[in-house]
């Protein structure tokens, strides 16, 4: 197996599987509603604050104007007890349940997969050990360690890249910013572990297979059995499992955000809307609709995107 | 995949969506009351308490939720009264006051009775004070109860110093001795009465170096402590021990005292002795001594070492402060601001002469003599049972709101019989015995706490329900749910969140909206630039528009001061009066006058770049570049209604006077430590409920230090204020000087007043007898469930003032014993 | 085969005692003591606190103290409701959870199972679509919105059933519904994908070679097969639904072990967080032990040494 006929394989095996994809109306429905959204949530909070003036922090200041109104033209999504637009605040809250959603997916692609993998393929006493640990990261709460994390680390003394981060994006002294990033890192180191043990499964009955023996007879080191031979042949379920890991981390924001250790104000996440919305259930249902519907109907199509990958990928469980 | 599947996809997402609408708009017509209303089948009230109570030991937890159980349970010498919270009879049927407002006799009734059987007498009230103030009780409200004699160094494991064989008085080391005053006869003569009424002794702290900074503080203790011949009762071997030089201490002993001072051998002289009692004196009273950091590495001798290694540690402590303070020092050029420094750094170095004496007492015990301490017991407190039913409680100064205070839950009675029988666990449902007009039933721990009539209760016959259920309920929305669907029949205070007021305040009858002896503020850290200085202070305070704050807030109004208006009426007129008085003094216009918390965003600007940050038009607002606005944070603990005002507050400054405060959302545990630490950088969310009914409850907040008040503010000369304010026998006198008090703290705004709270629960018609008082507490034998519904609240105008047959005739019964004792005021 | 058990069960120990120090460290590390409250205490008061409790002691003898009582399972008096140890407590929360999770299960089981192999045997089907998109949309909705929604309609508008506070039968209702909900839409997943796999694989179609009947092929055959991947869901839901779910106890106000757990963490009830903690843990790594074992019958090409 050489460098330059592999490429030509994988094209076609990757193209094989897009044309599946393409051909599953659900999945494409998925693809087609994930893009509004990302160009939604990228353009939309500047087109409201260009238009209308509204932002997702702004409180009007007159008293009868801070309460909830139902949707009108001015605000079509209603606003919240606080008389912000609701439309601005689903659009913001929008960047960072996906920025959860997503960097987490990155790091449990980063982390998960080569410690699985190395795992996987090291074997015996190696392997035990290494899925001992995550069995004991999977034992501690996570919601300790996220409360210790933001407790902790929230403070003046915060790691120094998390308020460079923050001082990036939310400007100089902004706590809550520094806050959502901490989100992001606390939800990342816990969200790697299932990774790690679906790629170790995967590698496990990979590494016995030919081209293994063969790479490992001609010579080649292990990270690099490892990471150019076992990796990319997992991609696969790896990739049917990161869509699935999105949903699976936006939830699990949405939970911390209803125990009141989210995102922070006046910064909003799908997860913390339903739960502000959830509480005026009976007397303003547009503060849990608009957000609501959002994020089911973001989870909806991350859900048929990931179903249509794994029909995609794994002809095996194609439909006949 | 075929096109119709795919729409049945989007059919079921739709439905979905559609029927949220129509659940959302289906409003129902509006109904007399909200929910369902129907009294329960058995004659039990169902009332949410709130959290899950930590213990049902009245003298553990200090929250809320437990005082209203604690309610139902524990009876004391006084009880709430069911409508503006005074102190009405209990077990105690009637009292009397000193002339000076400094003791008090209670005169107990001699039917009550434990719910076990046991007769109670003046020994229960003693018992139970005492063991409050134990320190291994951990109270955490013990500190409520520090107006008793002697009571806070029992808590605190003090000692009382002798001298001599006689005990040392606070009047033989104050700076200026005055005469002792002769004892007023008031009740019984007893020994115990001559003991407390005595001339107050001298308390030191438990701890040796604390002990050793209070011994400093004062020349004429200090000089107490000094050696003396006396005290080295055994100066040869003394002598012989510090030359042998065996280990670090004797070796530094040694080497620096005078060789005159260590001849003392067999058979030495007095004169040799005090020369060795001298050069101990100066060697352990320089103030090199720490300077030399001889503890640094100071190998500890073995029966000292506790404390050496303590003293070494503090020494380490100082020696890092000082270095920071000369860093300091070296990086100014302001030589008055050197000199400034300089003294703090002497502040810092300190002496601990007492605490090496302790350390060379501790090394030495076959030598010297130990300083005489005398640990502080419960039988030094302040209560005494005169006979089998009276009981005299003496307070160390003059406290008029006392019997107002002794309805609280720390002050109400535990069983001796069962708690020096099990120890900790006599909270346990088989194990509790209890005194109030239920007991214990059934126990579910995070779900509901069963009650039932207590028939060995002194008043039974006046309780009116069967029982009570208090129900744990954690979340604000599971309250209103449960009561709604007519599960429970009332809910504790502050359980309507701020965006439902609308929808039930239209139930008038069951909502209930009244002043709360409660307030909402913001501390600023005084002791952090650069709210170190007022006039910021007051120009961030000035920057915020109450009226409309506590209009959106819908049920609260607005705190301009720091005493609720409405709680106490004669106190309001009191700050009318002496606010004109001050205003006249201050030579302040009237029109000025109204305006100096209220609103003025034009004069808060003016404040802020007189203080060197100059505020700038942008636009169509204001900037003010200079202000680092980075470098503080208002900080508050996660709850809705405080992420509401913050971003309230915070708008409103970013409008007037263009500074971007960041807002900074901890989870409670992690806020207050950090806020009673002074952690924070500029302002702390606070809130206070009053623990008695007198505008003292608020003041003191901000009174000594550390104080309640979370600011880091200490004043001697409001200290003093109060402390006059007192000890002024003139109830309108003393609220004089309280107003002129509160007007003095407001000119230095330690805190800006934002709210004054309001009752905000809710309780269904049919639940009679209980009110909105100012703290809401609720004395349960007075509630009573009506089953006619003719009878039920309809159309109530206001609670407070409509009086109930029932209730009014209980009430008049329980206060016809209260003899009212003319209080002495020549 | 059995000495991979005991070595498994074996390693357990340590592995929770790790468990245990790194929860230990983590409640240590956030700021904050179970004794703080509005009110500032006296310095004095704080001294006699820690010193009953040994706070005082230097952290290395804490610890080795906190870990002999593990070791020993006493881990004492829960510091924010004296008097009430930490076993007593797990004992009288753990059946509350235990009650709401199995019949939750259970129930999940039902629905589930029998919408999967409808779904699965009436492939492309207007139900299959239709089943399936509620089971996605069951997974898209968080517990905490489907539970209120619930509550609004069935006690707040039709007064049927309390809601909240598991008060006999009526009581489990919602709560049941709410926590079945997820787990039912994952299990019809599960089944129907396992019943397809198992559907097209030979030896299915072996059988209606032989001439076997569909009723025959179904039951005898298929669905064994197809249960699997449930079979291995079971095992980790189980252990989580035992232990309690957070969300739903604190939307139904049940006294589980999920809800007194996560308020010991707001309140740093450290003997209490400790001791669910090392319970929790050790329940799912037996689980975890469980289901590799049974993968062991299950897939006879697995086998541990």
């Amino acid at each position: 197996m050489t460098e330059n006929t592999e490429p030509a394989r994988g094209t076609s095996l990757w193209r094989d599987a897009w044309k599946r994809l393409l051909k599953n109306k659900l999945a494409v429905f998925g693809m087609i509603v994930l893009v509004l959204m990302v160009i939604a949530v990228a353009i939309g909070p500047a087109i409201i604050r260009w238009t209308t003036g509204f932002t997702y922090d702004f409180i009007p200041p007159t008293s009868d104007l801070v309460k909830s109104f139902p949707p009108s033209l001015e605000h079509p999504m209603g606003t919240d007890e606080q008389g912000r637009d609701l439309l601005a605040r689903v659009l913001q809250g929008g960047r960072i349940s996906l920025a959860v959603g997503l960097i987490s997916t990155i790091v449990s692609l980063l982390i998960g997969v080569s410690y699985g993998a190395t795992a996987g393929y090291l074997g015996g006493k190696i392997d035990n050990f290494m899925m001992r640990i995550v069995d004991i990261i999977y034992s501690i709460p996570y919601i300790l360690i996220v409360i210790v994390l933001l407790s902790v680390f929230g403070g003046p003394n915060t790691f120094g890249w998390i308020t460079w981060l923050s001082e990036k994006f939310g400007g100089a002294g902004n706590a809550g910013m520094s806050q959502i990033f901490l989100l992001f890192f606390a939800l990342g180191i816990v969200s790697w572990l299932t990774m790690a043990r679906v790629v170790r499964g995967q590698v496990l009955s990979l590494k016995n297979q030919d081209f293994v023996m063969a790479a490992r007879a001609t010579g080649v080191s292990t990270p690099a059995i490892i990471f150019r031979h076992l990796v990319p042949n997992t991609l696969g379920p790896v990739i049917v499992y990161a869509t699935l890991t999105v949903p699976s981390v936006m939830l699990s924001e949405a939970f911390l955000s209803f125990l009141g250790i989210g995102v922070q104000p006046p910064y909003a996440s799908w997860g913390s809307l339903c739960a502000d919305g959830v509480k005026n259930l009976a007397i303003f249902p547009w503060q849990l609709i608009f957000p609501g519907v959002t994020m089911a109907l973001t989870l909806f199509s991350l859900n048929f995107l990931g179903d249509g990958l794994r029909d995609a990928l794994d002809p095996q469980t194609r439909k006949f | 995949m075929t096109q119709i599947n795919f729409k049945q996809v989007i059919t079921v997402f739709v439905v979905f969506i559609f029927s949220l609408i129509v659940a959302g708009c289906s409003s129902s017509a509006k109904t007399q009351f909200w929910g369902k209303t129907q009294p329960p089948k058995a004659n039990v009230m169902r009332y949410v308490t709130g959290p899950e109570p930590e213990s049902l030991d009245p003298h553990i937890p200090s929250g809320q939720p437990e005082a209203r159980i604690f309610m139902a349970l524990y009876d004391g010498l006084v009880e709430y009264d069911p409508r503006d919270q005074q102190p009405i009879p209990a077990i105690a049927e009637s009292w009397e006051t000193a002339p000076n407002l400094d003791e008090f006799i209670f005169h107990l009734r001699k039917n009550a009775k434990w719910s076990d059987g046991k007769p109670i007498n003046a020994n229960d009230f003693v018992y139970s004070f005492r063991r409050g103030f134990r320190p291994e009780t951990l109270s955490r409200t013990a500190s409520l109860g520090y107006f008793i004699t002697y009571s806070e160094a029992f808590n605190g494991k003090q000692y009382f110093l002798q001298k001599d064989g006689k005990f040392v008085l606070m009047n033989d080391v104050a700076a200026e001795p005055h005469e002792a005053k002769p004892i007023e006869p008031f009740g019984a003569e007893t020994e115990f009465r001559k003991f407390i009424k005595s001339p107050e002794r001298v308390t030191l702290p438990n701890d040796p170096l604390k002990r050793s900074q209070a011994v400093e503080a004062n020349p004429k203790l200090k000089e107490i402590f000094k050696f003396t011949a006396a005290d080295l009762k055994n100066a040869p071997t003394l002598t012989a021990k510090i030359k042998s030089s065996g280990d670090d201490l004797t070796k530094f002993l040694a080497a620096n005292l005078p060789p005159a001072a260590l001849t003392c051998a067999e058979n030495c002289t007095e004169a040799q002795k005090q020369s060795l009692a001298d050069g101990l004196n100066k060697l352990l009273d320089t103030e090199s001594l720490f300077a030399q950091a001889w503890f640094a590495n100071f190998a500890a001798p073995e029966n000292s070492k506790a404390l050496a290694d303590a003293l070494a540690a503090e020494n380490n402590k100082r020696a890092a402060a000082n270095a920071t303070i000369d860093e300091e020092i070296a990086g100014l050029d302001d030589d008055a601001k050197k000199a400034e420094k300089e003294k703090l750094k002497k502040k810092q170095i300190g002496k601990l002469f007492a605490a090496n004496r302790f350390l060379l007492e501790e090394t030495f015990p076959d030598e010297i003599v130990p300083t005489p301490l005398v640990l502080v017991k419960g039988e030094d407190i302040g209560i005494e049972a005169v006979d089998e039913f009276t009981v005299r409680i003496t307070l160390r100064q003059s406290a008029p709101f006392f019997v107002g205070l002794l309805a609280h839950q720390f002050f109400r009675l535990v069983p001796e019989q069962s708690v020096e029988k099990h120890g900790r666990s006599w909270t346990r449902p088989q194990n509790i015995v209890t005194c109030g007009a239920f007991k214990l039933k059934t126990f579910k721990p995070y779900d509901v706490l069963i009650l039932e009539k207590d028939l060995n209760y002194w008043d039974a016959e006046n309780v009116k329900l069967d029982g009570m259920e208090f129900v744990a309920v954690e979340d604000q929305f599971t309250r209103l749910n449960l009561y709604k669907s007519g599960e429970v029949d009332a809910i504790l205070n502050h359980s309507v969140p701020s965006s439902w007021i609308d929808e039930i305040k239209q139930f008038e009858d069951e909502y209930l909206n009244f002043p709360e002896n409660a307030t909402s503020y913001y501390s600023f850290n005084v002791r952090k630039p650069p709210f170190d200085n007022p006039k910021i202070r007051k120009a961030f305070s000035q920057a915020l528009d109450r009226q409309t704050l506590s209009d959106s807030r819908k049920v609260t109004k607005p705190l301009f001061y720091y005493t609720p208006t409405g709680i106490f009426p004669d106190y309001d007129k009191t700050m009318e009066k002496i606010g004109e008085e001050v205003r006249a003094e201050k030579k302040i216009t009237p029109d000025e006058w109204a305006k100096r918390n209220d609103f003025d965003p034009e004069n808060a600007r003016q404040l802020l770049t007189e203080a060197g940050f100059p505020v700038e038009k942008s636009g169509s607002g204001f900037s003010c570049p200079s202000f680092p606005a980075d470098k503080v944070a208002l900080t508050f603990n996660t709850n809705e209604s405080n992420r509401q005002i913050a971003e309230f507050v915070q708008a409103q400054w970013k409008q007037n006077l263009g500074v971007q405060i960041p807002l900074k959302n901890m989870e409670f545990k992690t806020f207050l430590p950090m806020r009673n630490a002074l952690l924070y950088d500029g302002m702390a969310q606070s809130l206070w409920s009053g623990d008695f009914m007198d505008p003292y409850t608020f003041l003191g907040l901000h009174y000594g230090f550390p104080n309640d008040g979370g600011s880091g503010f200490q004043d001697d000369k409001y200290d003093k204020m109060l402390d006059d304010a007192n000890s002024e026998l003139d109830p309108q006198k003393r609220y004089d000087m309280m107003a002129r008090a509160e007007y003095y703290l407001f000119d230095k705004m330690p805190a800006m007043p934002l709210t004054i709270n309001a009752t905000n629960w809710i309780k269904k018609p049919y639940v009679k007898g209980l009110y909105p008082n100012p703290g809401t507490l609720h004395p349960w034998k007075f509630v009573y469930i009506e089953r006619d519904p003719a009878k039920w609240d309809k159309n109530v105008k206001n609670i407070m003032t409509e009086k109930d047959a029932r209730v009014e005739e209980q009430l008049a019964k329980l206060k016809s014993t209260m003899s009212q004792t003319p209080v002495n005021t020549e | 085969m059995l000495s991979f058990i005991i070595r498994r069960l074996l390693l357990i120990i340590p592995m929770a005692l790790l468990v245990i120090t790194l929860t230990w460290a983590l409640v240590r590390l956030a700021p904050g003591n179970f004794y703080d409250n509005e009110k500032n205490l006296p310095a004095a008061v704080v001294a006699n606190i820690k010193e009953k409790y040994g706070l005082d002691k230097p952290w290395y003898e804490q610890y080795g103290i906190m870990l002999w009582n593990t070791v020993r399972g006493d881990f004492g008096s829960s510091v924010k409701n004296p008097g009430r140890t930490v076993n007593e407590m797990i004992a009288t929360h753990l059946p509350f959870s235990a009650t709401v999770g199995i019949l939750a299960y259970l129930l999940a089981l039902v629905i589930g199972l029998s919408a999967g192999i409808i779904a699965a045997l009436k492939q492309n089907s207007a139900f299959d679509y239709g089943s399936m998109s509620l089971a996605m949309l069951g997974l898209s909705v968080p517990n905490f919105v489907l539970g209120p929604i619930l509550i609004l309609v069935f006690s707040l508008w039709l007064f049927w059933l309390p809601p909240a506070r598991l008060s006999g039968f009526s009581g489990l209702i919602l709560p049941v519904i709410t926590l079945a909900g997820v787990y039912a839409a994952y299990i019809a997943r599960l089944t129907r994908a396992g019943m397809l796999e198992v559907m097209r694989s030979d030896y299915i179609r072996t059988a209606r070679a032989k001439g076997l009947n569909e009723k025959t092929v179904l039951l005898r055959h298929a669905i064994r097969g197809g249960l699997i991947p449930v079979v291995s869901f079971t095992g980790p839901a189980l252990a989580a639904l035992l232990a309690g779910t957070v969300v739903v106890e604190k939307v139904f106000a049940i006294p589980g072990l999920g809800n007194i757990f996560i308020q010991a963490v707001f309140n740093r009830d450290e003997p209490l967080i400790l001791g669910i903690v090392a319970f929790l843990s050790i329940l799912i790594m037996i689980f975890n032990l469980l289901v590799d074992i049974s993968y062991a019958f299950l897939d006879p090409r697995i086998r541990y040494e």
